[in-house]
């Protein structure tokens, strides 16, 4: 069995592990979008809610929490398919993080700016989607692709849940060809170019909606 | 009949008492300058015109109607008031048309083509149409406030309130945005102006109302209040503020 053959392989499992890391990190935008958005409009009691589920979720390890979803809930009668655990567990704790990034980026939205739109007649909501996510976004671009690396580098856990993805194939060729320090030099490989290939999709984006005056710091 | 009438108009934050019982109104096509120290309530005359700030008493007439009244539609109050402010507060993440546009579209409801046509209209009328695309870092404070001042025509407001429209400004553009405002009033907008800015006040007015210690202390022409007033206090205001301008 040659490099290349280790390799195309290994490549069977790139699918998922794309897949499990834009489900996962999606989830996290979504989350995010909704906690940050939810606290701004601020009902009261619901601030509380939400404060808690970012300070309770950072601090929770995706694997323990993957096999609570995956594991857990099952003895409770609700049988999740692997793919919605991850969104559950590493989905959540991104977002988590990025609710917190967002909150930062939020502080950095101009207040005179939101008065204005008041002035106008604008609505909360309006106001919210209309000029505070926009430019929130813009802001807190470094911050969510650190997030969503970060989920790429979490998602070898869906292994763990039956999900083949790279990891996956690599145990099993690793027990059965012996060659483990050629297959998991291969791995790191695959990770790298799915990372640059990531990061590059994301500096599009960001140059398509890039803003003069607007630039993250 | 007066298009706003404001009677006995007080304001108190936590224990500080920002208004005291302000009396002022302003007819159809006027302009009424309002001018007063740092910080003796100026901007939160302003706010309370468009329920930014609630009033603690008093009644606010406007076009007949008691704007103070907890059932008052404030969104739809604060659409028929233009509001153009200090620092521009244009939207940065959005073009100049994009920042006329926004509100025809999301609450007037206008499609993309129509805010669009309406927007280079109003920008236009302030020669600012050649602008459209650029965003605010990339324009001057100067056609920073034609932008903002375009947004608040494009809603066809009753009446348009200037806080402070050049105090961000270097005196060039000051006197560019003086005389837009003044060609404003000639097309019969009726406008209301907190300023310090003793050139621009008199430049649109000859009358002016003195705000002090939350009350209307006096209102009269720029000569009288300079030369003739009673209160020394007064007099030194806008002498002093003569002199430096
Ligand atoms: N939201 C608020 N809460 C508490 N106090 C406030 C609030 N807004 C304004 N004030 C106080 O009310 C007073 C008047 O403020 P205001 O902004 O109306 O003054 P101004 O005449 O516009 O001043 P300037 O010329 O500096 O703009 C100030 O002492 C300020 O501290
Ligand atoms: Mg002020």
């Amino acid at each position: 069995m040659s490099f290349l053959d280790i390799v195309l392989q290994l490549i069977q499992g790139v699918n998922y592990t794309v897949l499990v890391t834009l489900t996962c990190s999606a989830t996290g935008l979504v989350v995010g979008l909704i906690v940050v958005g939810l606290r701004r409009l601020s009902f009261p009691g619901l601030r509380f809610l939400l404060d808690s589920f970012t300070y309770i979720f950072r601090a929770i390890p995706v694997l323990v929490l993957l096999f609570m979803v995956y594991f857990g809930l099952p003895m409770s009668g609700l049988k999740v398919p692997p793919l919605l655990a991850m969104a559950l567990s590493l989905g959540l704790i991104a977002g988590a993080y990025i609710a917190e990034v967002f909150r930062g980026a939020l502080d950095l939205v101009d207040a005179s700016e939101i008065i204005a739109a008041q002035s106008m007649g604008m609505s909360r909501l309006q106001i919210l989607i209309s000029i505070e996510f926009p430019q929130m976004i813009r802001f807190a671009f470094p911050g969510m692709v650190n997030e969503f690396t970060t989920v790429l580098k979490y998602s070898p856990f869906a292994y763990t849940v039956g999900i083949p993805e790279i990891t996956k194939q690599a145990m099993n060729l690793a027990s059965t060809t012996m060659r483990g320090i050629e297959i998991y030099f291969a791995v790191g490989i695959l990770y790298f170019v799915i990372y640059r290939i990531f990061l590059a999709g994301l500096q599009l984006l960001e140059r398509h909606y890039r803003v003069p005056g607007l630039e993250p710091k | 009949m007066a298009l706003i009438e404001i009677n006995n108009l007080v304001k108190v934050f936590d224990k500080q008492t920002v208004l005291a019982g302000v009396n002022l109104s302003l007819v159809e096509g006027d302009v009424k300058v309002v001018m007063g120290p740092s910080g003796c309530g100026k901007s939160t005359l302003l706010r309370c015109l468009n329920r930014l700030i609630e009033p603690t008493s008093g009644t606010i007439i406007f076009r007949g109607e008691d704007i103070t009244k907890p059932e008052v539609d404030v969104r739809a109050l604060r659409q028929s008031i233009g509001f153009v402010f200090q620092q521009f507060a244009l939207y940065r993440h959005l073009t100049v048309l994009e920042n006329v546009t926004l509100a025809l579209r999301k609450i007037r409801g206008m499609s993309r083509s129509e805010a669009k046509e309406k927007a280079l209209h109003e920008l236009s009328r302030l020669d600012m149409a050649i602008h459209c695309d650029k965003y605010p870092s990339q324009i001057s404070g100067g056609q920073k406030q034609r932008v903002a001042l375009a947004r608040a025509l494009a809603m066809d407001p009753a009446v348009v309130v200037f806080d402070e429209p050049t105090s961000a400004l270097d005196p060039i553009m000051s006197r560019e945005v003086a005389m837009l405002i003044k060609n404003l009033h000639r097309d019969n907008v009726t406008i209301m102006c907190v300023t310090h800015d003793l050139l621009l006040g008199r430049y649109l007015s000859e009358r002016v109302a003195f705000l002090d210690h939350g009350i209307i202390k006096a209102e009269d022409t720029f000569e009288n209040l300079c030369n003739n007033h009673s209160d020394p206090q007064i007099r030194s205001f806008f002498e002093r503020e003569a002199s430096t301008s």
